[in-house]
């Protein structure tokens, strides 16, 4: 009962919260309180939605009834469930209770969200789900290795350099506004630096007009943007402490499990045998720092909940180079992950520096129509920097198909490479574009479950036309002949 | 095409020719729809101009102009389409390749083939054909068309690819 008061509470607290701040904000006819009432029926459901809900397990399933007018049972095969994750904000914490959610291979939402459930009831239930994956359960589950753990400066080190900042910044000012303490904040900012004499702005003309600028109004401008780069990495790297405060990755068994979070603490458990893809990437300060960060896909439930999503699939937000190798080992088990690259076709350098050279030179163009003849300046640096790039993308391409594995890499200044298994293989296809065909070449495309729309995916590209074709084969046959288990 | 061999015979096979006549039907359903659209727009721009002749002529030649593409699309382009699109079958799985500029090929493991849909649209039924749809896991090929085939292979070809007894997922 505590549990279904707690809960109420906190259906009816969060909007009432808005509501009321809304409503102190706008003067005049008080209309906005009495939406409150509407939130009186919402607070009703919520308990009802708690006081029937009810969860049993099958020998087979699990089975999750609910409703009292409208009835609805929903039940979900053990052997389809992906992952359960485990929820925990700051209420949930003090009354000791969690929030599951069951995501099965199907759709972008989980498919069962359990709101209140003991805190001892996770593992219960991780037990029972789980249970038949590992059959021959040989060893008594352990308490688990540590492969990862993220201390403070980690993660202080990983917020500098994902640079989240513009999104808490965004969010900051989103909650200045509601609350109208914007004005007095951003209003003396702004007019000196943004309005109509502002300095910043004063000097950004008269650089596009082509006049002199004095020293100090430079010094001024480029303080300016400066420090609010600056401020942008602080925030960055506070979000990150927030977010994955206490990160860690545990090995249990044939799971990996991730926890993080200062307030609102996550668990997320996922099987080893239900990763589809590893993507490994490195910006150029990563590379300084001798850093990489690793995320992996597993199939279902990213898309659609607001932030966990992509954070979710971090399996080391930061790691360090040396660390990579016995990390990978642990997560694709029995699999040589020590590549072999294999360079794709010699035509590529040609081809990628053909569409860069296009492309700076209608920049170029563009400048010199913008602002006249010095625009062309813009030229002298594009042109050789398209050559450079084209032939360090190029030179830093890289495939291959070994073992159970295939594996695709590519980037210059931000490298990403992405394995899979070739057990994981959904699909493949084989692109050739009329320039491809021009050039005899072919990219081949691995279609993998649960990839993200932007995710780095193994897409090699510029292969010879013959390799690509054999490549293809080979893929499509071995993936065949392995089952894929979800 | 032997209707009683066996579909899994790893031949390259074309689509089932009835579907160029089909694919010119809907091409010329479309080019009488999108003229008429076009006409409607072309005769407003020459009124805009008002009436003069030099709008005329260029909504005129405008409107010929996208005519005429379409009724090429409608007429030569089903052909051309049909000599790049064509499939494979065999005991692995199914090859699917197509495109005329931009060409895919397309390979689906059987062992991965989730579920498969085949549909018949009205028109598609006058001439007995379907489109054999299959789905994956996947996330480009979560659902792949396979349109013209003859319905009745649609069905066989759904036959072999659907997963048989073997032991479900874990």
């Amino acid at each position: 009962m505590l549990f279904s008061f707690g809960r109420s509470l906190k259906a009816f607290a969060v909007p009432g919260l808005i509501g009321l701040v809304i409503a102190v904000r706008r003067p005049g006819p008080n209309a906005d309180a009495w939406m409150m009432l509407l939130l009186i029926p919402a607070a009703v459901a919520a308990v009802v939605r708690y006081l029937s809900f009810r969860l049993r397990y099958e020998a087979e399933e699990l089975v999750i009834r609910s409703g009292i007018v409208f009835r609805n049972e929903r039940h979900i095969p053990y052997a389809r469930i992906q992952n359960l994750d485990a929820v925990q904000n700051v209420f949930h914490r003090l009354l000791r209770v969690i929030e599951v959610r069951v995501q099965t291979g199907a759709g972008a939402e989980p498919e069962a969200t359990i709101s209140v459930l003991p805190a001892s009831a996770l593992d219960e239930m991780r037990r029972r789900v789980f249970a038949r994956d590992a059959a021959p359960q040989a060893a008594p589950r352990v308490d688990g290795r540590v492969l990862l753990q993220m201390p403070l400066g980690e993660l202080l080190l990983h917020g500098f350099l994902v640079n989240r900042g513009m999104v808490v910044i965004g969010a900051i000012y989103g909650i200045l506004w509601q609350l109208g303490i914007s004005d007095r904040v951003f209003e003396p900012l702004a007019d000196d630096a943004v309005a109509e004499n502002g300095t910043v702005r004063a000097a950004v003309d008269s650089i596009i007009r082509g006049g002199s600028v004095s020293a100090s109004e430079m010094a001024v401008a480029v303080g300016a943007i400066v420090l609010f780069l600056l401020v942008v990495r602080i925030a960055s790297m506070c979000w990150a402490v927030v977010r994955l405060y206490g990160f860690r990755l545990t090995e249990i068994g044939e799971d990996l499990r991730i926890e993080y979070g200062l307030f609102t603490r996550f668990t997320a458990t996922v099987p080893l045998r239900r990763i589809q893809a590893v993507t490994i990437s490195e910006g150029p300060l990563y590379r300084l720092l001798d850093r990489v960060s690793v995320r992996v896909e597993t199939a279902g439930g990213r898309t659609g909940q607001e932030g966990a999503a992509s954070v979710r699939e971090w399996l080391a937000p930061l790691v360090r180079r040396e660390r990579l190798e016995p990390l990978m080992a642990d997560i694709i088990r029995g699999e040589n992950t020590q590549f072999r690259w294999l360079p794709v076709h010699p035509g590529a350098f040609r081809r990628i520096v053909k569409r860069r050279l296009f492309i700076a030179v209608l920049v170029t163009a563009a400048a010199a129509f913008a602002i006249g003849w010095a625009g062309l300046v813009v030229g002298v640096a594009a042109i050789p920097w398209s050559v450079l790039a084209a032939n360090r993308y190029a030179s830093h391409l890289g495939w291959t198909a070994h073992g159970g594995l295939v594996a695709f890499k590519s980037g210059w200044l931000w490298r990403s490479t992405t394995i899979a298994r070739v057990s994981r293989i959904q699909a493949v296809s084989l692109r050739e574009s009329p320039f491809d065909r021009r050039a005899a070449m072919a990219r081949v495309r691995v279609d993998t479950a649960g990839a993200h729309e932007r995710s780095h995916r193994i897409d090699i590209p510029y292969l010879g036309r013959d390799d690509a074709a054999d490549l293809q084969l080979r893929l499509a046959a071995r993936a065949a002949d392995t089952q894929f288990h979800w | 095409v032997d209707p009683d061999g066996d579909v899994a015979d790893g031949v390259e096979r074309r689509l089932d020719p009835r579907q160029i006549s089909h694919q010119q039907r809907v091409g010329w359903v479309t080019a009488a729809f999108g003229s008429g659209i076009s006409f409607i727009v072309a005769f407003g721009f020459w009124a805009s101009s008002g009436f003069s002749l030099i709008g005329l002529a260029a909504a005129g030649g405008a409107w010929i102009g996208l005519s005429g593409l379409l009724a090429w699309r409608a007429q030569a382009w089903p052909e051309i389409a049909y000599r790049h699109a064509s499939y494979k079958v065999d005991a692995q799985g199914i090859e699917i390749r197509r495109g005329v500029f931009w060409r895919t090929i397309t390979s689906i493991p059987r062992s991965r083939v989730q579920h498969t849909d085949v549909s018949q649209g009205p028109l598609q039924r006058t001439h007995e054909l379907g489109t054999l749809v299959v789905y994956t896991a996947g996330t480009d090929h979560a659902r792949v068309d396979l349109p013209g085939l003859a319905h009745a292979r649609a069905l066989r070809i759904r036959e072999h690819l659907l997963p048989k007894g073997e032991a479900d997922a874990i």
